[in-house]
């Protein structure tokens, strides 16, 4: 691979000689400039006999991907390549790639050695570069940049899932570059994120999955995505220590640098930020080819899990978020004391003058503690105005500063490990009865969780379902059966308090099957939104209630519609660590097209045989009009 | 105390220079420190901050980046300024309490030895007041009462 080595001084001195001869300069810059050329010529040879062009470390610099209809590019903008049909042909690429190395440095923006930051030094590496021929030997800036950043290792830093988003609901993943300062707070994170122009939720969506947004790498202090993720958007967050040597964030960097300013077309599903991420791992460690299995969708806690399956992960770091701690804080104290904390926050007392006698200094200390946590969440949530905020943070925080330190520092526990809860999809094979009619039943969800899923890592009470399919076969009537698809399915129900006071709501959408009065029970396309509250009744649990309109389409209904609206409620509990439970009751009154009220009322159980594996039993009563019908199955669900 | 770092007013408005002329959005500290001059995304390491809520100079500031032709600062690097004008809330907040991340990292950003920095959060704690006066108080009249209160 290595190419024999010209001396390149003495070519000069050659040149030079023959200058002198000559008596003319330019003629001496033609034969460097010549023999360069030369060099620059037998460089590409020697990479194109070498087949560098094949070698898995430049298609992973390249992001190619070996698709259907060939090897293509995922970065779409074509600055990112050398060649013009770089994107689709890593041969022509490498070989422009060689060639613009010796380009002379350019009056303004960055010469390719910098434009191509991580290609240029691996191929420097495999060819036996000699750089004393190159007019602008190493890329300057990126020294400087990691000379003065002192990177020492890297983190995998995952917000928890964001139920009021879209965009966010299974969590976000980015890289966390942290320096030698003694001090997380001065890392670097590194984000990968689509530049959306809507917040029109259904264009948004639309747009999110079809490839119309371009995506973009960012760098930002760490403080400030802590700030945006944990203090603003209430979202715990998991740092996952990467064990990755000092050349291998060399590298990483490296990439990052040439990806600066260059777009792909961002994929809501697939090619997203977790996926795209992964590149930067790949080339820091050549061989890992995390980017290498991409299915029809990746999400953050498959990123996770990949990386740590790779042997990648030496440490896990939990921090919480601010509602959090302010849950923690509050679980430590008397109702009193969260009732003045409370009042604090909210301006209906004073803070104490400048002499506090307390009787129980670390109580009164939590008291202040808690009201400006608090205090400020209401602030951040639009409750409390900038002039009230002010003066009143400031008062409480002058008289905690009175109070000392007598607690040290608090330990919040810290919660499963959500890269070891259950797998994203899930297989379900059992049967049932319906009424007097058994079968047997096969489903397929391609993610993610419902309300009494194994439920270690998983949010309570938050169910994101994308794409389940359900059959049914009657061995009676030899009849195979949908019984449902679910496009989407999403329930929320967060319990409110005297902290915080969120809405519960619910989407739902795709076929199920509607019973009818007559007995039949047709497939009808389904669309349902809800909302109501949520209330966690101690150890029992969570109850909810909710509100919704919900409306059908379908060749069986009358005027092939329904449309009404329904109320629902429901207990959702855990016995154990192993056992979930969830009682429900939904009555539906249809006043336009198929009239008529249908009620359904059941429980489902769901035992955790091991963390991937489940045994779920349900049972449902249904009526319409004045017919009604039981349904009973039970099933054996893996997750995968 | 004396081994916090003394910069003059000279060095950050020599950043402001160059800040301005590369990049309007960038103010002084950590990131024109460390990626001054250059263009693009590494350099950018942006000086706002993303959620805009406790972006800086006083407490609760919406919005702004930080211009380093209002810090009059006698002490502090601009890596110090940044940090403390864009953490204005939580570092207070730390400070009240004589300990937590956003404190400790003022003590790493000032050189504080490990042996010193018990003594460094209580005696800014005992000071909070004199640190924060005022309910319009600025990251730089905070990073000057510091250094009032460190030198005492």
């Amino acid at each position: 691979m290595f190419l024999v080595r010209r001396s390149a001084p003495a070519v000069v001195i050659v040149g030079a000689l023959f200058s002198l001869l000559l008596g003319s300069t330019p003629a001496r810059a033609v034969s460097v400039g010549g023999a360069r050329s030369s060099y620059a010529e037998e460089l590409v040879a020697s990479a194109l006999e070498g087949r560098l062009y094949e070698r898995a470390e430049w298609h992973t610099l390249l992001h190619y991907d070996d698709g259907w209809f060939g090897t293509e590019s995922l970065v779409d903008d074509p600055s990112f390549f050398a060649a013009p049909n770089g994107k689709s042909d890593p041969a022509a690429e490498l070989e422009a790639t060689v060639r613009s190395f010796f380009a002379a440095p350019p009056d303004s923006g960055k010469h390719p050695v910098c434009r191509f930051a991580a290609r240029f030094e691996w191929l420097v590496e495999e060819l036996g570069v000699d750089r004393t021929w190159l007019p602008v030997p190493r890329c300057e800036p990126v020294e400087e940049i990691i000379d003065r950043m002192r990177p020492v290792k890297v983190l995998l830093s995952f917000p928890t899932a964001y139920m009021n988003s879209p965009a966010s609901m299974y969590g976000h993943t980015l890289l966390t570059i942290v320096t030698e300062h003694d001090s997380e707070l001065l890392s670097y994170a590194v984000n990968y994120a689509g530049e959306t122009d809507t917040s029109f939720g259904p264009l948004y969506a639309l747009k999110g999955v079809f490839g119309f947004y371009r995506g973009y790498y960012s760098i930002l202090p760490y403080y400030a995505k802590l700030q945006e993720y944990s203090d603003v958007n209430d979202r715990d967050i998991w740092e996952y220590e990467l064990s990755l040597t000092r050349a291998e964030i060399r590298r990483l960097i490296l990439h990052v640098y040439e990806l600066e300013d260059v777009y792909s077309d961002y994929y809501f599903f697939d090619e997203n930020c977790s996926f795209n991420l992964l590149y930067l791992l790949d080339a820091a460690r050549p061989g890992l080819d995390l980017t290498h299995d991409r299915g029809l969708w990746v999400l953050p806690l498959d990123t996770i899990r990949a990386a740590d399956e790779a042997g990648l992960v030496s440490d896990v770091r939990y921090r919480p978020s601010k509602s959090t701690e302010i849950a923690h804080l509050a679980s430590l104290m008397s109702d009193t004391e969260q009732e003045r904390a409370v009042a604090l926050a909210r301006g209906q007392v004073e803070p104490a003058g400048a002499v506090v006698a307390a009787v129980d200094p670390a109580g009164e200390a939590r008291v202040y503690d808690l009201a400006s946590e608090y205090l400020q969440y209401l602030y951040i949530d639009g409750a409390v105005s900038q002039e009230n905020y002010v003066p009143r943070f400031r008062r409480i925080l002058g008289a905690r500063s009175r109070l000392g330190n007598p607690e040290g520092e608090r330990s919040i526990p810290r919660p499963p490990r959500p890269d070891l809860g259950h797998r994203s999809s899930r297989v379900g094979v059992g049967g049932g009865v319906l009424d007097t009619r058994g079968f047997a039943r096969t489903t397929y969800r391609a993610v993610h969780h419902d309300l009494i899923d194994n439920r270690g890592g998983y949010l309570e009470g938050a169910e994101i379902v994308f794409g389940e399919l359900d059959l049914r076969y009657y061995p009676e009537d030899e009849d195979l059966q949908i019984e449902a698809i679910d496009l989407i399915d999403i329930v929320s129900l967060s319990p409110r308090g005297r902290f915080f006071g969120p809405t519960s709501w619910k989407v739902r959408t795709g076929w199920s099957r509607r019973g009818l009065g007559d007995g039949r029970r047709p497939l009808v396309y389904d669309f349902e939104y809800g909302i109501g509250r949520t209330y966690r009744g101690g150890p029992l649990g969570l109850w909810y209630g909710l509100a919704d309109v919900t409306a059908q389409l379908g060749g069986s209904l009358r005027r092939n519609h329904a449309a009404g609206v329904g109320v629902s409620a429901g207990w959702l509990t855990h016995l154990g660590r192993r056992l979930q439970f969830h009682g429900f009751g939904r009555a539906v009154r249809f006043g336009l097209g198929e009239y008529g009220t249908v009620i359904r009322a059941g429980v489902g159980q769901n035992l955790e045989l091991s963390p991937n594996l489940g045994l779920r039993a349900e049972v449902r009563r249904s009526w319409v009009d004045d017919t009604d019908w039981w349904d009973w199955t039970l099933r054996l669900h893996v997750y995968h | 105390m004396k081994r916090f770092a003394v910069v003059t007013a000279t060095v950050c408005l020599l950043f402001a220079g160059t800040a301005a002329a590369n990049q309007s959005n960038t103010g002084c500290g950590i990131g024109t420190m460390i990626f001054e001059g250059k263009d693009g995304l590494l350099s950018q390491v942006a000086a706002v901050t993303t959620n805009g809520i406790f972006g800086n100079q006083t407490f609760g500031i919406t919005s702004g980046t930080l211009e380093c032709e209002q810090a009059t600062m006698i002490v502090a690097s601009a890596q110090v300024e940044r940090f403390v004008g864009e953490n204005m809330d939580q570092l207070a907040m730390d400070i009240s309490r004589g300990q937590g991340e956003y404190v400790r990292t003022l003590a790493v950003l000032l050189d504080v030895p490990a042996e010193e920095r018990t003594a460094f959060f209580v005696k800014l704690q005992a000071n909070f007041t004199s640190i924060y006066p005022t309910d319009d108080v600025t990251h730089v009249d905070v990073i000057q009462n510091l250094e009032t209160v460190l030198k005492g």
